[in-house]
């Protein structure tokens, strides 16, 4: 506010100073002007008659000649100080217009409300650096979640996007570089309410330097940040970034799963991919050869992959970037777009094809060409821009690895439950059977959309009924969390997918395990679910009533009268 | 030499001198105390007002403030006047005329101060 207060009055001293001077000149003139009174008598005005007319004059509302009649003498005057004070006055109202006209004054002004946007939160809230296919899918659902976010990125065109967007909460969208430490601290990066930085540009660099400021200034707010390669991930650790993610690393992680344990992947992929995705079907990648057009990082990393499964892998890559010095024997040189590559790198005896090049015409060119050569083959392609997805759905591939949505989905499952990535490292290390199992049981919960992940803590502060039960001396069954509210009969669609006692963890816990102050529960479900679990996180009644099927009324007078009731009722006896 | 900074003290000084000049003389003779004078120095003192505009140091705010509380006196002195002359045609008796300039007199402190912060901050930026 301050800012724009001095840059007004900074530009608009001149016009000020001479709309002063003017009034100032026309007033004493006047009153040094002769004139000739109603009796025909030699006068002169005093300041205050002068003043009078050069108001009205100057503002040209002019009420004629008062008090007197004009001399010819005072009439010339009147001519000049017209001329001046009006010209002042357009001096000084086009400066106002030239200065809300400015760009600079603009966006002052702009920057001025978002950042009394951004004090006036009062929760905790998320930046998300970089508005791309990532961010904007981060933004979305948080504010869906009644989560509030600040948004950051340089680029005009995207933070115009955002504002014209539908998102329920106000989001303050600021258009400057995440990488200079001071707009981070303008964005609310120091602010008590700031939760956490997400940091999901399209550039390693930047997202290093947003993570290592907000390390920096702001020790209490987690940082998530996207890291495409290996080294950058690998510096962000070493200074203690909270979660970083590495899509390349994370589609290596699906596809060992996908390809040894089925229905573990169906498991992570559905629960990590963001609030629109569906259950990957029954249908997994074959175990013959594979081909893999372009060997870049992500390439590299996933041929990697694959030949410890012990898969066969032929590599098509174009060679003209640097690493085709590296390009593992037996590979073929060139796009793969074309069906002599296809053909030469063995399409058709090949079980599954996969596009990784940074070109999205590329990768459906190579796609829709292997099929025509071999109708069989698994397709599987990297997404690179999200507006391209129609094309890819279009195309009806097994598989579309969209490394922006692999980001958000990561992010926003470990925002929603910090113990989400223990569940998933146990669940990777346990058999498949017990993902299948989980499936079956999640299926019947969720009719649309992913299930999502919240934890419960047992406390005094997050869990108070549950809490003041055990205090009591009482047996809290972790059956009783999941038992609806309003119909004890009834089960919630929830389901604990983990439970974590001091450093022990175990997967899909007992329904009749005893709670214990402290226990940390994953719960998936779809999002109705919520409130009836608060319900009995916070309400004596309704928990006494799933547990014990009394309903006993809550309030003091109540109470009293069953007190009554009670005692009027032992004395007959 | 800064051209700017010649102006700024010009105007500064100019608002103490015509304040003084007003005030100076028998506190309700009329005759001692003309109208032009009282002119200029209001004039003047929204001049060296709007000149302390927009200036962010901190010695700039207390100049600001100086200039509004000399404003304030010299337009309720000027108020004054025109309503014991032409309002209620009293005409400036001496308790009328004492009013005014006593007024004046609170705004030439304001003025002083003005100058002696402006001479303040210039010697310590020699220094």
């Amino acid at each position: 506010m301050n800012a724009v207060l001095f840059l007004f009055f900074q530009r608009m001293r001149l016009p000020l100073i001479t709309l002063i001077t003017a009034y100032a000149v026309a007033t004493v003139g006047f009153t040094l002007i002769p004139g000739v009174d109603d009796q025909g008598e030699p006068w002169r005005m005093s300041v205050f008659e002068a003043f009078y007319v050069v108001s009205y004059t100057g503002s040209t509302i002019g009420f004629g000649e008062v008090p007197y009649e004009f001399s010819q003498a005072q009439r010339l005057w009147t001519i000049a100080s017209i001329y001046l004070t009006v010209f002042a006055w357009l001096f000084g109202i086009g400066s106002i217009i030239a200065l809300l006209q400015d760009p600079t004054c603009r966006q002052v002004i702009e920057r001025a409300r978002l950042q009394r946007g951004v004090r006036r939160i009062n929760e905790p809230f998320y930046i998300v650096c970089g508005y791309g296919d990532a961010g904007a899918l981060l933004t979305g659902t948080l504010s869906s979640r009644h989560q509030r976010v600040v948004v950051i990125d340089s680029d005009r065109q995207r933070i115009d996007r955002l504002t014209v967007e539908d998102l329920g909460a106000s989001v303050p969208a600021f258009c400057m570089d995440a990488r200079e430490p001071a707009h981070l601290i303008e964005a609310g990066l120091r602010s008590r309410w700031c939760a956490g930085v997400l940091a999901v540009t399209g550039s390693d660099q930047t997202n290093l330097k947003i993570a290592i400021t907000s390390k920096l200034l702001n020790h209490k707010a987690a940082v998530y940040a996207r890291a495409d390669r290996r080294a950058t991930a690998d510096n962000m650790r070493s200074f203690g970034t909270d979660h970083v993610l590495e899509p390349g690393v994370e589609f290596c992680r699906r596809l060992r799963l996908a390809l040894t344990a089925a229905d573990a992947f169906r498991l992570h992929h559905w629960l990590s991919s963001g609030p629109h995705a569906s259950l990957p079907g029954t249908q997994m990648p074959p175990r013959g050869r594979w081909i893999l057009c372009g060997y870049n990082p992500l390439g590299q990393a996933l041929h990697q992959t694959l030949e410890s499964l012990g898969v066969d892998v032929t590599v098509i890559d174009s060679g003209t970037e640097k690493e085709n010095n590296l390009l593992p024997p037996g590979s073929v040189l060139g796009r793969g777009t074309e069906a002599p590559t296809l053909e030469e790198a063995g399409i058709r005896s090949a079980a599954a094809i996969l596009a990784l090049t940074r070109d999205d015409a590329d990768n459906l060119s190579i796609l829709v060409t292997a099929r025509e050569l071999n109708p069989k083959l698994f397709l599987a392609a990297r997404e690179n821009t999200g507006a391209n997805h129609l094309l890819y759905e279009a195309a009806e591939l097994d598989f579309i690895g969209r490394p922006s949505l692999v980001v958000a989905g990561s992010i926003l499952s470990q925002i929603s439950s910090p113990l989400f990535q223990t569940f998933i490292d146990l669940i990777e290390a346990e058999e498949n059977e017990v993902s299948a199992r989980l499936l079956q049981r999640l299926g019947h919960t969720t009719d649309e959309g992913p299930p999502q992940v919240r934890t419960v803590r047992i406390s005094h502060r997050r869990s108070p009924a549950v809490s003041r039960a055990l205090d009591h001396g009482e047996t809290v069954l972790l059956e009783a969390l999941c038992r609806d509210p309003r119909h004890r009969q009834a089960l919630l669609p929830v389901v604990p997918l983990l439970l974590q006692r001091g450093d022990e963890s175990w997967l899909c816990p007992e329904p009749d395990t005893a709670l214990e102050s402290g226990d940390r529960i994953l719960f998936a479900g779809p999002p109705s679910a919520g409130p009836q679990l608060d319900k009995l996180l916070f309400m004596d009644r309704a928990l006494r009533y799933v547990r014990t099927g009394e309903d006993h009324p809550e309030g003091w007078l109540w109470r009293r009268y069953r007190d009554h009731q009670n005692s009027s009722r032992s004395r007959v006896q | 030499m800064n051209l700017g900074k010649v102006v700024f003290g010009f105007f500064v000084l100019l608002a103490l001198t015509l304040n003084f000049g007003f005030f100076i003389g028998d506190i309700d003779n009329p005759d001692h105390h003309n109208v032009y004078e009282l002119f200029a120095a209001l004039v003047v003192g929204l001049i060296a007002t709007v000149m302390k505009l927009g200036e962010r140091s901190q010695i700039g705010a207390v100049l600001l403030a100086s200039s509004l509380v000399v404003d304030l006196h010299l337009i309720a002195a000027a108020v004054i006047w025109v309503v014991a002359v032409h309002v209620t045609e009293v005409g400036l008796t001496p308790a009328v005329m004492a009013s005014i300039v006593s007024l004046s007199g609170g705004a030439l402190l304001a003025n002083l101060l003005s100058v002696v912060l402006l001479t303040m901050e210039t010697s310590s930026i020699n220094r």
